[in-house]
This record gives C-alpha cells, sequence and structure tokens, in this order.
C-alpha cells in the first residue's frame, strides 16, 4: 500500500454550478486537441498572416498621414506619383484641400494596387470623401474584412477539418457517451461543450488575432482619439468571427455525429466545403469564358453580375464571406439576404441533427 | 428500512420488443445482486434508474428523486461504472478519473487531488499516467471504477465490475466495495454473470428474466435449505464412511476436492427440529466417521447454491412464459 494512501475519504465541499458544467468538457477537449503536432502547427501557421496585415495598417496609416512613401516596384515611388498629380489638380481648385491629397494617393494605389480584392472600390470612395475618421474606420475594416476572410477562413477549414471530425465520432466509438451520461450532463452541456472546443481554436485564430491587429493600429495612431472612430471594429470583429464559427462548427459536428469513423466526418467536412466551392468557380469560369473575360482582373465583376452571383450560395466560403462584408460595413442587407439564410440553415439543420444523434446510442 | 430505489409497474416498450415489463422492485440499502441471462433486461433498468431512457409507463424513485424527470439529480448522487470500456482516447488515466470528478461537479484542481486520492485507494500506481487505451482490461476496470466513486455517490450502480480481471484483483475489487458499504455506507447495485462476486458480498438478490423480476430476496433466507444438509471434507477415502451413513439411515452426494453432502430422508417433526440447529443430523454424522475411522477436516451446515437458485427461477420463467 502507498504510503500516501489514504483509503476512501468522503467528499462533501462546494460543488460547481451545472450550468458551468459544459465548460468542463471543453477544456479537455481543447487540452486534448492541442496535442496533436498538426493543430499546434495549425495555429502556429494562423498567427503568421498577422504580421503582413500589421504592415498592412502601419504603412497605409502612415501612407494617409504623410509620413511614408510607398513604391510600387518601379523607381518613383507611387504615393509621391500620386501625390504630385493629386496636388496639383486641387491647387487649380482651392489651396486649401492640399492636405487630402495623401488620402487620395491611397485611394488612387488601393485601385490599381488591390483590384481584386472584393470591395476595394467603396474603400476608395470612402477615402475619397475627404472625412477623415470615416476613412480611417473603412481602411480598418476592410483590412480586418480581408484579413478573416483570404488567410484566416482559409485555414480554418484545416483547423476544423482536422479537430472537429473527432468529437462526436471519437465518443460514439470509444462509447464514451456513458462516462458524460451517466453524470449530471444533458445533452445541451454535451453539445455546448462539443462546440466551443473547435471555437476555441477559431477564436485563437482569428478573433483574437483581430483584435490584437486592432489594438496595434490604435496604439500606430497619432492620439487616442482614433478610438472614437473606430470603436465599432471590435465589435465588427466579434460578430464576423460568429458568423465563420457558427456554420462552420455546427456542419463539422453534424458529420462528427454521424459516424464512428473519424476519416468519414473529414471526408464529409472537406467535401461538403470543396465541391460545394468548387461548383461555383467553375460557373464563374465558365462565364468569364463566355464572356471573354479571362483575365484575372475580371473575376471580381464576373462573381458580382447576378446570374453567377446566385450560385454563390452553393459556396460555404462565399456565403460567409458575404455575411462578414455585411457584418464590416461593404454590403447591404438585401445583397447578403440569400447568404444568410443559406448560413442559418445549415447552422439550424446541423445543430439538429446532432443534438438527435448525441441521444441515439444511450436509447438502444 | 426506506428502500433507495422504488419502482412501481415500470414498462419500457423498445417498439415491439418489451424490455421491461410490470416491473416493481424495492431495493434497500445494502449490497444487492442483479442477476439475469442476457436480453433479461438489465441494462435497460440501469440506463431506467439512471435516466437515460424515457419510461413508456410506470413511475419510480431513486435516492428520493423522480424517475427520469429529476435525472440529473439522480445522477448527482449515484455512482456508475459501465461493462463497456468507456474511454476518452488520448487521456491518461489519473485524467479521465479527474474529467469524471469535473463533470460531477468538482472544481477542477480538487478534482485532480480526489482523483489521485481514489486511484490510491484503488491500488493503481504510476501507470495512471500512461494513456488509456494502452491499459490492460484490469487497469480499465479500476480507472471506470475509480471514476464511478470519485465524487462520493450515495450508491453505487457497478455493471460488471469483475469482468476480465485476474483472481487477485477479482478479490481486491471486492473486497473495496465491501468497505465501500461497511465503513463508508454506500449501497450498491452489482449487475453482473459471475455468481461467486454476489455469493460472496451480496445482503440481496434480483433475478430478472425477460424483462420480469422473478426473485427478489435476501441471500440468505434463499441460502437455507428445505431440509437439514451437512456439507464435510474428509481426509481418507470416503467408502467405509459411506456405508456408515448409509447404515445410519443418512444419504449423500459426493462433490468437488473430495467434499460431501450428507442429508437425512426426514418427515415434517423432524425438518422442524433441524431447523433448530440440525443437531441430530450433526450428531449422527460424527458418529458414523467415529465408527468408519476417517477423519473430517471440516464440517458446516451446507448452503443451497446461487446457480441451483438462478437456473431454476430462469427455467421457471421460460416455462412460464412458454
Amino acid at each position: 500500500m502507498p504510503i500516501h494512501n489514504l483509503g476512501y475519504r468522503p467528499w462533501k465541499e462546494k460543488l460547481t454550478r451545472p450550468s458551468s458544467r459544459w465548460r468542463n468538457i471543453s477544456a479537455s477537449g481543447v487540452r486534448l486537441a492541442q496535442k496533436s503536432l498538426w493543430v499546434k502547427r495549425a495555429v502556429f501557421a494562423a498567427w503568421l498572416p498577422v504580421l503582413y496585415w500589421g504592415l498592412g495598417f502601419f504603412v497605409i496609416g502612415q501612407a494617409m498621414e504623410g509620413k511614408l512613401q510607398l513604391n510600387d516596384g518601379g523607381n518613383r515611388p507611387v504615393v509621391q506619383k500620386a501625390f504630385d498629380a493629386v496636388e496639383k489638380q486641387l491647387k487649380k481648385v482651392n489651396p486649401m484641400l492640399v492636405p487630402t491629397a495623401n488620402r487620395l494617393a491611397v485611394a488612387s494605389i488601393l485601385r490599381r494596387q488591390f483590384r481584386k480584392v472584393p470591395k476595394v472600390e467603396q474603400l476608395a470612395s470612402a477615402l475619397e470623401s475627404g472625412d477623415e475618421m470615416l476613412a480611417r474606420n473603412r481602411i480598418w475594416c476592410w483590412l480586418l474584412m480581408t484579413f478573416l476572410r483570404y488567410p484566416q477562413g482559409i485555414l480554418i477549414l484545416f483547423l476544423i477539418g482536422t479537430i472537429a471530425p473527432a468529437l462526436i465520432a471519437r465518443d460514439i466509438r470509444s462509447k464514451a457517451f456513458l462516462l458524460y451520461f451517466s453524470r449530471p450532463i444533458g445533452k445541451l452541456d454535451y453539445l455546448l461543450g462539443k462546440f466551443f472546443i473547435p471555437a476555441t481554436f477559431i477564436m485563437l485564430v482569428t478573433t483574437l488575432p483581430a483584435m490584437a491587429l486592432y489594438m496595434f493600429g490604435i496604439l500606430m495612431s497619432p492620439d487616442l482619439s482614433v478610438f472614437w472612430s473606430t470603436w465599432d471594429v471590435p465589435v465588427r470583429i466579434l460578430i464576423g468571427s460568429a458568423f465563420l464559427i457558427l456554420p462552420t462548427v455546427s456542419l463539422a459536428l453534424m458529420f462528427s455525429s454521424l459516424t464512428q469513423e473519424t476519416r468519414f466526418a473529414s471526408f464529409g467536412w472537406f467535401a461538403f466545403f470543396t465541391l460545394g466551392h468548387g461548383a461555383w468557380w467553375a460557373i464563374v469560369f465558365s462565364t468569364a469564358i463566355k464572356k471573354g473575360m479571362v483575365n484575372s482582373q475580371d473575376l471580381p465583376m464576373v462573381m458580382e453580375e447576378p446570374e453567377v452571383k446566385r450560385w454563390g450560395l452553393l459556396s460555404l466560403y462565399n456565403n460567409i464571406g458575404e455575411a462578414q462584408s455585411w457584418v464590416f460595413g461593404f454590403s447591404s442587407w438585401q445583397e447578403v439576404m440569400p447568404s444568410m439564410i443559406v448560413l442559418l440553415a445549415i447552422t439550424v439543420v446541423s445543430l439538429s441533427i446532432t443534438y438527435r444523434q448525441i441521444s441515439s446510442p444511450l436509447r438502444v | 428500512m426506506q428502500p433507495l430505489i422504488s419502482l412501481q409497474n415500470i414498462v419500457k416498450n423498445y417498439r415491439r420488443h418489451c424490455a421491461l415489463d410490470g416491473i416493481d422492485l424495492e431495493i434497500k440499502p445494502g449490497i444487492t445482486g442483479l442477476l439475469g441471462p442476457n436480453g433479461a433486461g438489465k441494462s435497460t433498468l440501469i440506463k431506467m434508474i439512471l435516466g437515460l431512457v424515457r419510461l413508456t409507463s410506470g413511475s419510480g424513485t431513486v435516492l428520493g428523486h423522480r424517475i427520469y424527470k429529476d435525472a440529473k439529480k439522480i445522477r448527482n448522487d449515484i455512482g456508475y461504472m459501465p461493462e463497456d470500456d468507456c474511454y476518452i482516447p488520448g487521456m491518461s488515466g489519473v485524467e479521465v478519473v479527474q474529467f469524471a470528478a469535473c463533470l460531477s461537479g468538482l472544481p477542477a484542481v480538487e478534482a485532480m487531488r480526489r482523483a489521485h486520492e481514489i486511484l490510491d485507494f484503488c491500488d493503481m500506481k504510476q501507470e495512471r499516467y500512461r494513456a488509456i487505451e494502452t491499459f490492460s482490461t484490469g487497469m480499465r476496470q479500476k480507472v471506470k471504477f475509480a471514476a464511478a466513486i470519485v465524487h462520493d455517490p450515495k450508491f453505487l450502480i457497478l455493471d460488471e465490475p469483475t469482468s476480465g480481471l485476474d483472481p487477485e484483483e477479482r478479490e481486491s475489487l471486492l473486497k473495496r466495495i465491501e468497505l465501500l458499504y461497511r465503513d463508508s455506507n454506500k449501497s450498491v447495485l452489482i449487475s453482473t454473470h459471475i455468481l461467486p462476486d454476489v455469493q460472496a458480498i451480496c445482503d440481496s438478490v434480483v433475478i430478472l428474466s425477460k424483462g420480469k423480476v422473478r426473485l427478489d430476496r435476501s441471500l440468505s433466507s434463499l441460502n437455507a435449505t428445505t431440509e437439514p444438509t451437512i456439507e464435510v471434507l474428509l481426509h481418507q477415502t470416503p467408502e467405509p464412511f459411506i456405508t456408515q451413513l448409509s447404515t445410519n439411515g443418512l444419504s449423500h452426494e459426493l462433490g468437488l476436492n473430495g467434499r460431501m453432502t450428507i442429508s437425512a430422508a426426514v418427515t415434517e417433526t423432524e425438518t422442524a427440529s433441524a431447523e433448530s440447529g440440525g443437531a441430530d443430523l450433526t450428531d449422527l454424522v460424527w458418529r458414523s466417521a467415529a465408527a468408519s475411522g476417517v477423519t473430517i477436516e471440516w464440517l458446516r451446515p451446507a448452503k443451497n447454491s446461487l446457480e441451483t437458485i438462478f437456473m431454476d427461477t430462469v427455467q421457471e420463467a421460460a416455462r412460464a412464459n412458454s
């Protein structure tokens, strides 16, 4: 008998609140998931784009302040080039307008260099409006929207594909259901607990770096008054992250609950994502070829055409992008409503199926 | 004595199959064995007690809580050790027990301390830090048992607790269960196919068959034989002793390892005398041994075998159904 064996002793301390027990499921799931080397790599890789976007915050901010001149690869600085042209015109109209020349120069660069990025035209217009507070707000929102949509949106596809498929499938296979449900744990606690495992990782690679970028932007600003013109940005980040998390995690959990084999759940997740998106891209390309718009710069215009845009509903990735574009103020509600309905339907149907599947092993 | 579990006319149907058919049962404090052939409804009964399956009809209480409606309260007070290997791959043994404690409401740090304490009690050493999927069956049984008692439940439900254990481990586990009842007043319901386990530690037995309770009695009353019977073990060859027994009008039956069961074909009046101690029969056996010159190593009143009781009950149920 070990020297520290005290035998069986009763335990009569205060228990945690029943409503918080799902957190134990999440916490242990996160601990288990982070043991995977692939997950560690994915999280590390997910933070790399922050450096690039941080540089974007810095460069555009400095350029707007007129402290930095950008170079487009040629010998002449592009800001200076654009600035000179704009300044010449403004001096003719009204010399008092000259200080706005930097913003106009940045708008000019965005139009030329970032034509392929969605909503860049709206951003350039905001910069041209002359309202510095509005311009800063728009540019930050645009940077963060593209950050959530491009590097992080694609990375979470792999991150969720690595973490979520095992969550319920593994419990069914190893009969761990009884470990949960022989305790004072309900189906909703279980579902919440499982949901927040991938959700935590997504927040770690999207919400947290986006917030860090926002803080970086605030710190790089000339004074703290910038906060008043950008206070809504963190709220938009949170809502934008929610639009990313809710449908993707619900869908991945549903695939996990439908099988005992993790690989089938992974296959289901990747197939749903890539088939939908692939189908939409096939439609975009075929339309572009039909119209002779084969230049990659023209594709955003093809995507905006009504007969092509409606097929975008097939792509989960595109629907999330549309929703985020509304969240960050670059699209109207009417424009994104079909995508919102699709996302809502995916979330509700997936969660309902998962909820039903959770109890099925107990019914036999 | 207030019953811990009280069930009235419980019916559970799975589509056309009736798993529980009007169960009326009271389980009192102590160690109760739940026996029954495969498909008798034991697992359904346990799931029903835990509130995992909805009843088709009937009502009942578990530890004073309404069945199914107060499922979470019931599960708070019950420790359940499932028959199946239920574990979360990737966790170590101690992490599984800590996780079970956290799910029952112990704060995380306290849960880890308690998990170690309980694993010490279960005699699990450094292997507790290994991933659970690398555990042997015996070690997994220990972890499941530890997870069942880590939150200090009032009532334990153990489903096949000794299956897959070697004799030494089995003995230890049964001792632990007895200890929990004797020292900590934990009542236990053991569902098992291993009848000697029930014989060793249970106070009462419930036998289920075809979804009905066929027998619900204390083990001591079941063990009592209908006629005075004595079991002896001899040192020498039994032939002269057997001849002497026949001369004295006693019948005998040879058992395993030289054991012998001796009884007398007695009248009703003599039965009454035997129930008061069976002294006449004992006296006759001693006299037979002395006359035949054999040495009796031990002599004790014989008990009804649980196996016989179980088989009789199940066969009777089958006959009743046919």
